[in-house]
């Protein structure tokens, strides 16, 4: 696959530098969390950002308080520490005011593989999910990334944007962000469901099984709100549908279209995979991480392979 | 005001709330009567800058009750002061209607409450926007003391501190009680003056129910430096007696005797 030379932080950092200096009213808190293509956003805006340190529950309260009085707010840490760490904070100071603070959350998945358990991404997607007027986006590529700074920067409201790290291929262009999801690979009666990283792996998957998988792919790039016509558009025409998410079983991706199929009384079979619901205590590579799920190339061929032929 | 009319406003606001609590079965009325001199010293004695007329005017002075449970005493006070219409102040406790908490929805109030420990953030964010917008406003908040055990606060106060919010205002109603049990001088409370010093705000120490003492600390953070964090010292159940320096008038609600008990001791004192 052609992959895309532009770092997935690199795009949405320099959409959040572009964002900066259009409006002098949009403010940058890190949690003591830095990024090669941030240095510059330092630089030329001092005054429009702060490293609050490693306090997540104050960066959250100081953002609303922030955005209360006429701010435009993005907050930026590890995925696991932006988000459960002061659920509390973004549940009442955040949601229940409304209020236009971004929560961009890097670290998704096993990204920060070598950092052990405590630094994966894998039950903020659930803990975001249960926060009403949360918009939570999960950026496939470099577009969808940058584009999710535009998309929460006009809606003016809570949004947590999930983020991986590295080259990813073209996924998304300019025009079909808004849309929230894309069909990657032609629908099938058998069709592939996945989000952020998980795009590209199954896509290269795909890629690398040609003929021999009969399958579509959808990237769900706006977790929620799920765009309604997703349903008719990709749920009610799949026979079987396959969830692949770095993320737990529970709460996430599988979960939500779950709840779609029975919201919608459709009769589309599901088959969730996901990381499993374990206290996980290892250290490895992403794939070897993803391997003890069932979830590394090799595991996922034989699954999908199994599937069709099932 | 005069501080002979704030204290008559005061018991006058001490009365709404009983007749409030009365007419709803609902009640907190221990940590509200804490509470209502310092509410009645910031809205009657030109402490707060606010426009009864505009709820959301610009330069107006934030404030957050963050002891939002003690929001009976606010109602009357803006009910008092036009800020609420007659419809709205009736409809405490009935469904859809005025309730335990604030929330923005309602005019004047600048941020929702229910969830403690978050207002010295929220307050620094908004003090912080006051000073990158060159704004003169000032943010107060009102806390109770036993707000000072979630961790947040803490991290919080540091942030203050570091960025020298002088715009910013804590009161603490330290009215020594929670919800179960008294909160002493030792462990959290040992040494408050020295650790807030430390970490580089004001520390001021006033009767919290002495409207001499109220005004003149609160002319004293009119002018200031640093962040502000007042410690004032009051009475839970504060005007009536036998609900005063009492655990159970945390949310207990008056029989009829006691009414009238009660009802008698604020007429006497107004």
């Amino acid at each position: 696959m052609k992959i895309d030379p532009l770092d997935i932080r690199d795009a949405i950092f320099d959409e959040v530098y572009k964002t900066a200096k259009k409006d002098k009213n949009f403010i940058f808190i890190a949690d003591d969390m830095d990024a090669f293509s941030l240095q510059k956003f330092k630089k030329d805006f001092p005054n429009q950002y702060i490293n609050i340190g490693v306090a997540e529950q104050n960066m959250i309260d100081v953002a609303s308080g922030l955005a209360a009085c006429g701010k435009k707010v993005c907050c930026f840490g590890i995925c696991s520490y932006v988000t459960t760490r002061c659920f509390e904070q973004i549940k009442f100071s955040v949601c229940s005011m409304n209020l236009p603070v971004t929560i961009i959350g890097i670290g998704a998945g096993f990204s920060f593989n070598f950092d052990g358990p405590t630094h994966s991404g894998l039950i903020d997607l659930a803990a975001m999910r249960l926060l009403p007027k949360m918009t939570i986006l999960n950026p496939a590529d470099a577009k969808s990334a940058s584009s999710s700074i535009s998309i929460a920067y006009n809606n003016s409201t809570p949004h947590y944007i999930r983020l991986d790290k590295g080259t990813f291929p073209k996924f998304y262009q300019s025009k079909d962000t808004q849309k929230g999801f894309k069909i990657i690979k032609t629908l099938k009666k058998q069709n592939i469901i996945t989000t952020g990283f998980m795009t590209y792996k199954v896509a290269q998957i795909l890629e690398d099984l040609g003929d021999k998988a009969n399958f579509g792919l959808v990237d769900i790039f706006r977790i929620k709100p799920i765009n309604p016509s997703f349903v008719a558009n990709v749920l009610k025409k799949s026979q079987t549908i396959i969830s692949i998410e770095e993320n737990s079983v529970i709460g996430g991706l599988g979960s939500l279209i779950s709840d779609l199929i029975n919201q919608n009384s459709l009769v589309t079979k599901l088959k969730i995979m996901g990381v499993k619901d374990h206290q996980f205590d290892q250290f490895g590579s992403r794939e070897w991480l993803l391997k003890q799920s069932g979830l590394d190339n090799i595991s996922i061929k034989k699954t999908l392979l199994k599937l069709q032929n099932d | 005001m005069q501080v002979k009319s704030l204290q008559k406003k005061a018991a006058w606001v001490r009365n709404e709330v009983l007749d409030a609590i009365v007419k709803s079965g609902k009640s907190h009325i221990g940590g509200t009567y804490s509470a209502t001199d310092l509410l009645v010293a910031l809205y009657y004695g030109k402490i707060l800058k606010f426009r009864t007329d505009q709820p959301k005017w610009k330069d107006r002075d934030r404030f957050i009750l963050s002891k939002g449970h003690a929001c009976t005493a606010l109602y009357a006070i803006f009910y008092d002061l036009g800020m609420f219409s007659k419809k709205l102040y009736d409809s405490y406790g009935k469904d859809g209607g005025l309730g335990g908490q604030l929330e923005v929805y309602l005019p004047f109030i600048d941020f929702n409450t229910g969830s403690i420990g978050h207002s010295i953030g929220v307050a620094s964010g908004m003090a912080l926007a006051a000073k990158m917008n060159k704004k003169k406003f000032r943010v107060f908040t009102i806390i109770g003391d036993s707000e000072l055990y979630e961790g947040s606060i803490w991290e919080s106060i540091i942030f203050a501190g570091i960025k020298e919010l002088n715009n910013l205002v804590v009161i603490v109603d330290r009215n020594r009680l929670m919800v179960t049990e008294e909160i002493g001088d030792d462990g959290l409370y040992k040494d408050m003056k020295t650790k807030i010093e430390k970490f580089g705000w004001n520390y001021y120490e006033f009767d919290g129910h002495d409207f001499n003492q109220i005004l003149a600390t609160f002319q004293k953070v009119a002018k200031s430096d640093k962040p502000n964090l007042l410690i004032a010292n009051t009475i839970k159940g504060k005007g009536i007696s036998f609900m005063e320096n009492n655990v159970k008038w945390h949310n207990a609600v008056p029989s009829i005797e006691e009414i009238t008990k009660a009802k008698q001791e604020l007429l006497n004192e107004n």
